[in-house]
């Protein structure tokens, strides 16, 4: 009999599960059970369609339904799984339009369920014009409010809140990002790195102000205003970009065993019950460097997770390696990407942490155009392995992330990193690479 | 050669609901896949496809294709016996993105049933339309 695969959540961990199963096994039976109307589209694209870089929220839909008939995978959009029994093997799933319930057997089970936007409880939340970006019906009721709307509160400078800030921005509103923490990126870059993103912010004129939390979002039913430790700051909008926690519940509820803040998953993406796999931002996996339980709640991570588990659910063997955390984002005509540790993450996890940074060009120095590139790179002080790297400039950042993060993953040592072999032309490098400059640098301070 | 909504839709040829594409030559069919259907594919990485001498029938799967992103079988549009496998493909199976109606085509077979198969496909004014309602739907 064909072995018969349920995956729940139909996203990019869900949609590479289900082509990587069917790769593994040309006969199974693949099912994919999606809550929303639209299966796979790209999230990371939302922000981009609000700013008008891209013409419609439709065009982030990624694959057209010929595509899941191609595959022959059964998608089920508008139907939402309620129950695993993981004795039984079977999930109980509903029709949202009809309310019609059935109930499906299944050899493997992958969960593909996210994460959900998260809002801190801050008094006034719930007032009107109070947003989170999630989906695309978030999406859509951002970019409607955006044509009403003159000042603009974010509260969280993560990637999310300043992809949003440049695109509100850009959409000719009076932007101010509020950021507990101490600066901007708090979670990718140190301080050192952040500042180049905050003078960049500035120069576009959206108001920072980091280190100061959101008192309350005031207004009678609509937002007027966000105060912010005392100052009120006048906002007809506000979106709350402050992070998003795992969808476990049906997992939860199934007795699979949960992480401090996903599925708990092992190196082939299952769960603590056999046959039952988990991908994407649900889960909680190891981190590369420090080998302590993470998560990683990025479109690259999920994609990859997904694979492994698709693989492993349709009778294939695969590992997952663990999260790195590489990341690039595009503030303005700013380019900001990261891998590994930060310098400050890795102090707190034990590391004898080095760093070096250098700004670089991204051509000769005499060729016209070449643009400022900053890189940082952090060194494990007893090994003098690499284990992070920050870089932000005006071009060329996502291959030199993609570079360091090989470089970790290989296990290179700054003094490997500084005896690299790199390619260089007048148009399009210059003739000694930054992440090499950066890597001389942090050896003198070892 | 048309263009239905970015898609190319070959005269002359005719066309299965499995995206499949067969063109009449000397008694004998070419077989190969629609435009369509590379660009749902996108970079086609590994073709599998029978040898010659071995027979196909219609309506049933007679290989796949393997892209970056998916894996799709390959359905008979007609029946009959392989007699020449495209090796070229096989070397390369970019070919299948770079030119689905020609240099991309799959195999040549000597069909059992031809005319009565051809019946049950559509000519490319069916498969014009066909592709509308397509692109409609997505």
């Amino acid at each position: 009999m064909a072995r018969r695969i349920v995956i729940i959540g139909g996203n990019a961990a869900g949609i590479n599960a289900a082509s990587f199963a069917r790769k593994t096994d040309r006969d199974a039976e693949i099912t994919i059970i999606e809550r929303d109307k639209y299966a796979v589209y790209s999230r990371c694209g939302l922000p981009f369609v609000i700013a008008g870089e891209i013409p419609s929220f439709e065009d982030l839909v990624l694959y057209p339904p010929d595509y899941y008939k191609m595959m022959r995978i059964d998608l089920r959009t508008e139907t939402t799984a309620t129950a695993i029994d993981k004795d039984a093997k079977t999930v109980e799933i509903q029709d949202n339009k009809t309310g019609a319930t059935e109930t499906l057997e299944y050899d493997s089970l992958v969960l593909c369920t996210g994460a959900r936007a998260w809002i801190p409880p801050i008094e006034g939340r719930d007032k009107k014009g109070v947003y989170m970006l999630r989906t695309i019906d978030d999406g859509r009721a951002i970019s409607d409010a955006i044509r009403e709307a003159r000042d603009a509160v974010i509260i969280g400078a993560g990637a999310i809140g300043l992809e949003m800030a440049a695109s509100l921005r850009e959409r000719g509103l009076n932007v101010t990002v509020v950021e507990l923490l101490p600066h901007v990126l708090p979670v990718s870059l140190d301080q050192d790195m952040a500042r180049l993103v905050q003078k960049k912010l500035d120069e576009h004129g959206v108001r920072v102000i980091t280190g100061k939390g959101v008192d309350a979002i005031l207004g009678d039913e609509r937002v007027k205003a966000v105060s912010v430790a005392g100052e009120e700051i006048k906002a007809d909008m506000v979106i709350a970009a402050t992070g998003v926690r795992a969808n476990w519940d049906l997992a939860k509820e199934a007795g699979i065993e949960l992480g401090r803040r996903g599925i708990k998953t092992d190196h082939r993406m299952m769960t603590s019950v056999e046959g039952i796999y988990a991908a994407g931002d649900c889960v909680e996996n190891i981190h590369l460097i420090t080998k302590q339980p993470s998560v990683c709640q990025l479109g690259t991570a999920a994609v990859r997770m997904g694979k492994v588990a698709g693989i492993n659910a349709a009778g294939g063997h695969a590992t997952f390696p663990g999260f790195l955390g590489s990341f690039v984002t595009k503030v303005f005509d700013l380019q900001i990407g990261a891998t590994g540790l930060t310098e400050r993450d890795a102090k707190r996890f034990g590391f004898d942490a080095v760093s070096g940074s250098i700004r670089g060009v991204t051509r000769a120095e005499y060729y016209p155009g070449g643009k400022e590139v900053r890189v940082k790179l952090v060194v494990d002080g007893e090994t003098h392995r690499v284990i992070g790297g920050q870089v932000v400039g005006g071009e060329d950042v996502t291959q030199r992330v993609n570079a360091i993060s090989l470089a970790i993953q290989a296990g290179m040592t700054i003094h490997d990193l500084a005896r690299a072999d790199t390619c260089y032309a007048p148009p399009l490098a210059d003739v000694w690479e930054a992440i090499v400059l950066a890597a001389d640098v942090t050896l003198k301070r070892l | 050669m048309v263009e239905v909504e970015g898609y190319e839709v070959k005269e002359g040829l005719y066309y299965s609901k499995d995206y499949a594409w067969v063109k009449v030559e000397d008694g004998k069919v070419r077989i190969g896949i629609t435009d369509y259907a590379q660009k749902q594919l996108h970079e086609v990485v590994f073709a599998e496809l029978p040898e010659a001498g071995s027979t196909i029938t219609r309506n049933e799967p007679y290989g796949s294709l393997e892209s970056v992103k998916a894996v799709s079988d390959l359905i008979a549009p007609i029946s009959g016996t392989v007699v020449e496998v495209n090796q070229a493909v096989v070397d390369n199976p970019g070919l299948i993105n770079e030119d689905p109606y020609g240099e991309g085509w799959l195999l040549v077979v000597s069909p059992s049933n031809l005319e009565a198969e051809l019946g049950e496909l559509m000519d490319f004014n069916a498969a014009v339309e066909w592709h509308k309602e397509l692109v409609k739907g997505s």
